[in-house]
């Protein structure tokens, strides 16, 4: 298959691996943020740390959409779940995120009708399915994900589904990515860009970051070697003095985006004037709602929600490990407190979470290094 | 670990899986396929029409969103 098998050869991935070397500044040490959780997991389950020169560290960013839910909307998503009559569908890992009395996963257990969907369409065949229930989609996800929903929606309305709804907390990339750049404790020499995003909103968006903020942006495809890649084309950049977005991912990534998804998402969505971000507050224009015109289809406008504001545990770090401040062993609660079994703040919850990432593929590395 | 298929959910790691197409209903925008373990799915393709029977799809969340190959023409 023509995206897999020819991007994980090893032998060139020391090609490449030997590449990044020969580019490093000696006694220069380098910081790239890869921007989304696909990258991170690709990191940890390759070891593509461990391919790389000691002075080139990477940064976990904000990429994870479960992740970045804040749990007063995890406690508005249980509260519809507990509605008589309703089928509360979702993705998978969103149903383990704490909301402050528990999860989606905790709320099936004590009878909610919580299901675990693939994909929207999924949703809407349990409406159709299901006639006489309340069907909601709890629909997450960056722009990758965001015209799924929409089509699914316009779906709806085309074949007259009045028993589905969906409760949207689809969130964009561009503005937390502002939000990062304008912290004064962060640090970063480049980007690895979001792939699948920038397959529905393209190159452009990004062109903010070298322009404004004179680092440079690579766009890179999942598999090992489209990530050493990547970073071997960020690191050219800097030694060449060039500072612009690049496309490592052209296979897949058009520089204008798919405007086919870009039309239904500004028919379905419209902008929420702020959306909080767990761990990074409230960010302007960051958040997608139902359109005026697909009000009917809005389950927040359908049924009562609580809409309350729940703080952050004490504990939680995850601000400072989504803004890429501290690693997540360095967070006070991470491994004891705080476990994949028992998450206390979402980078552990999903499985592309840096902590969760960490936990599960990269602490054995670490020991090595210990060792 | 997670509870999401294969231990990491399809919306936080924006994962997109490569599908062949099987058969396409173009009236309702919908493709039947298949990945590489035979698993098939209802795919959304209004995003990469025109699609025919044998080309290579990036499938996410149950949507098209890039088509790979064509599939070689008679």
């Amino acid at each position: 298959m023509k995206f897999v098998d020819e991007f994980r050869d090893a032998e060139l991935g020391r090609v490449v691996a030997g590449e990044i070397l020969a580019a490093v500044e000696p006694g220069r040490h380098y910081k790239f943020m890869e921007v989304c959780g696909g990258h991170t997991h690709s990191i940890y389950k390759y070891g593509i740390d461990d391919l790389l020169p000691a002075n080139v560290e990477l940064v976990h960013g904000p990429g994870c959409p479960v992740c970045v839910i804040p749990m007063g909307r995890v406690d508005d998503g249980i509260a519809l779940a507990h509605q008589d009559g309703v089928i509360f569908t979702c993705f998978g890992d969103m149903m383990r995120v704490p909301g402050s009395d528990g999860s989606l996963l905790d709320a099936k257990a004590a009878g909610a009708d919580v299901r675990m969907v693939y994909s929207p369409l999924d949703a809407l065949r349990i409406a159709k399915q299901n006639p006489d229930r309340q069907v909601v989609f709890f629909a997450i996800g960056f722009e990758t994900t965001a015209p799924s929903t929409a089509l699914t929606l316009k779906r709806a309305r085309a074949e007259r589904v009045a028993n589905f709804s969906c409760m949207c907390s689809h969130v964009t990339i561009v503005p937390p990515l502002r939000a990062l750049l304008e912290s004064p404790d962060l640090r970063l020499d480049g980007f690895i860009g979001p792939g699948h995003v920038s397959t529905i909103v393209g190159a452009r968006p990004f062109e903010f970051i070298p322009a404004d903020y004179g680092k440079p942006v690579v766009i890179a495809g999942f598999e090992p070697l489209d990530i050493l890649h990547a970073i071997s084309m960020i690191l050219r950049q800097l030694a060449t003095g060039r500072c612009e977005v690049e496309n490592q991912y052209t296979r897949v990534v058009p520089y204008e985006g798919n405007l086919r998804a870009l039309e239904v998402m500004a028919e379905v969505f419209e902008l929420r004037p702020h959306f909080e971000w767990r761990g990074l507050g409230f960010i302007s224009h960051s958040g997608l709602k139902l359109s005026d015109a697909y009000a009917d289809l809005d389950a927040e406008q359908r049924f009562a929600v609580p809409g309350l504001r729940v703080a952050d545990p004490k504990a939680c770090q995850c601000g400072e490990v989504l803004k890429g401040v501290i690693k997540p062993w360095e967070c006070k609660v991470f491994g004891t407190a705080c476990t994949p079994e028992r998450p206390i703040g979402t980078c552990m919850v999903s499985s592309e979470g840096a902590c969760a990432a960490y936990y599960n593929f990269g602490r054995f590395a670490r020991e090595r290094e210990v060792v | 670990m997670s509870v999401c298929d294969g231990g990491h959910c399809v919306t936080c790691s924006d994962e997109a899986v490569s599908m062949t197409v099987l058969r396409v209903d173009a009236r309702r925008g919908l493709a039947l396929c298949t990945d590489r373990s035979g698993v098939r799915s209802t795919v959304e393709i209004a995003l990469v029409e025109p699609v025919t029977a044998g080309d290579e799809l990036l499938v996410h969340a149950g949507t098209a969103i890039a088509a790979a190959a064509k599939a070689p023409r008679q």
